[in-house]
């Protein structure tokens, strides 16, 4: 199912979620219109992570459609709609290079319509606290769970995606780092933000609007 | 050797097994003296062998007897189903539908390279006369199931220890063949690693099996060498076709047309 003719932005309409044959939640409404941020909040175990996999096409949902700009995943192309709907997962993986070939990677696929843009990863690593000529020799899996949270963050802003899935980008990062990576994260014109976090605070600061998964989990769990 | 070039293989009888069975009871009690606990298994071990080799002298007297093409192509359908089913059962995981894939992987490419060294190479008449082909395809089998084996192991390894890995190249727009080619490869590799290693040393650090017997059976040691290279490249060749067929098979069966990794349907033993 397609969304409403003429309509931007990521949808997910009637979403059910489940996880090892349990329903997480249902009944999930969901539009994230172009460059508007919104903060994901709820319970441990309520689903913000398998939504963001679905939302990402990495996962089926149990019911429900998804579209973007009115298209379904299967009309957009999956690799195609995951350029342009790109997750950061808490812990990201990297393979066994530096973290200048872990950059240039998305790059390499046959989906990239540019070349890898080194100096935008250099100007975007400063504006995380990386010093990239330190950071891009070195092996990507010896960096901190902190530096690798804001490669990775590097990474898909280099993709240039119209939809950032970020499920809790700052959880590795201290004060000073996290104020640089919510800076950076609010001065990104037209990329829309889904955003996880635990900090209601950090919710306030990031999205003038919080989705609440609470209700949902308890409506199926009732 | 004289005596063996004069009047080809030496024929054996109870009495010589009586004698080589006392190697193996030489071997039992000095796994007796060390307490290594491997007696009860070494007993069962022997028994095995012989009766397994027995019945299978028994059944290819009796199909070559009978020289019958579907007698053969039932003897071949056999012999591919255990060794399907046995490569897939060495592997630490499975999945769904591994044992037919295994099957199919090993069909294709036994017979293929087999049906290549009898009817173009050796040049037998016919092409199934069960004398030829039952042993060579054995050989094929016996070799390319270790390589099958591996490759799913390690495969199926990789897609369930490095699932973080392919799903972030996926996020970020991976094909499913972008990125489960680096699992894919290695699985190859992996399954190519014991024939290479037979190559690599053949002749070296012991004579293959298939030479050591024609040598034994009297023939000449250069005619049983040029045999021997024969078998090393249809091995090879076979090795080679059965670990890229098998890693392909499970490589589409674990990534979808929606370009996800299902590495829910990779399960332990």
């Amino acid at each position: 199912m397609s969304g409403a003719p003429g309509e931007r932005g990521l949808r997910a309409r009637d979403l059910a979620l489940s996880a090892g044959g349990r329903t997480l939640l249902a009944g999930l409404d969901l539009l994230l219109a172009p460059g508007e941020r919104l903060a994901l909040v709820g319970p441990s175990g309520a689903g913000k992570t398998t939504l963001l996999r679905t939302l990402a096409t990495l996962v089926d949902p149990a019911a429900g459609s998804l579209s973007l700009d009115g298209q379904p995943p299967q009309r957009v192309g999956y690799p195609e709609w995951r350029r342009r709907v790109v997750l950061v997962p808490q812990v990201p993986a990297f393979h066994d290079t530096t973290v200048a070939v872990a950059l240039a990677r998305p790059f390499s696929f046959r989906v990239a319509s540019a070349p890898f843009p080194e100096a935008r990863a250099r100007e975007l690593l400063a504006r995380t606290g990386l010093e990239a000529s330190a950071v891009l020799s070195q092996s990507a899996r010896t960096l901190s769970v902190g530096q690798q949270q804001r490669v990775a963050l590097v990474r898909a802003l280099l993709v240039e995606p119209e939809c950032l899935l970020l499920d809790e980008p700052t959880s590795g990062l201290d004060a000073a780092t996290t104020s640089q990576v919510e800076a950076l994260l609010s001065d990104l014109p037209g990329t829309a933000c889904l955003i996880v976090t635990h900090d209601a605070v950090q919710a306030s600061r990031l999205a003038p609007r919080t989705l609440d998964l609470a209700p949902l989990v308890r409506a199926v769990s009732q | 050797m004289t005596a063996a070039a004069a009047h080809g293989a030496i024929p054996l009888d109870a009495v010589d097994l009586a004698i080589a069975s006392g190697l193996v009871v030489i071997a039992g009690l000095t796994s007796l003296a060390l307490g290594t606990g491997l007696v009860g298994r070494l007993a069962v071990a022997s028994v095995r062998t012989v009766l397994q080799l027995l019945l299978v002298g028994y059944v290819l007297e009796w199909v070559f007897g009978l020289d019958s093409a579907p007698a053969v192509m039932a003897c071949l359908a056999f012999m591919l189903v255990v060794a399907g089913r046995t490569a897939v059962r060495r592997a630490e995981r499975t999945f769904r539908g591994a044992t037919w894939r295994a099957i199919l992987t090993l069909t294709l490419t036994g017979l293929s390279t087999a049906l290549t060294v009898t009817a173009l190479v050796i040049r037998v008449e016919p092409w199934w006369d069960p004398q030829y082909l039952l042993p060579i395809i054995g050989m094929v089998l016996g070799n390319t199931l270790t390589g099958l084996s591996l490759s799913i192991d390690k495969l199926l390894e990789d897609l369930s220890e490095r699932a973080a890995l392919i799903e972030s190249d996926l996020a970020l727009g991976a094909t499913r063949w972008e990125a489960g080619r680096d699992a894919v490869t290695g699985a190859v590799r992996r399954g190519m690693i014991p024939i290479l290693n037979a190559m690599t040393v053949a002749g070296l650090v012991s004579l293959p099996g298939m030479m050591t017997g024609q040598i034994l059976a009297g023939q000449r040691p250069l005619d049983a060498v040029l045999y021997q290279i024969v078998v090393m490249f249809m091995l090879a060749a076979a090795s080679a076709m059965g670990a890229t067929g098998v890693a392909l098979f499970t490589w589409h069966r674990l990534f979808d047309a929606r370009h996800q990794l299902r590495s829910e349907r990779i399960r332990r033993r």
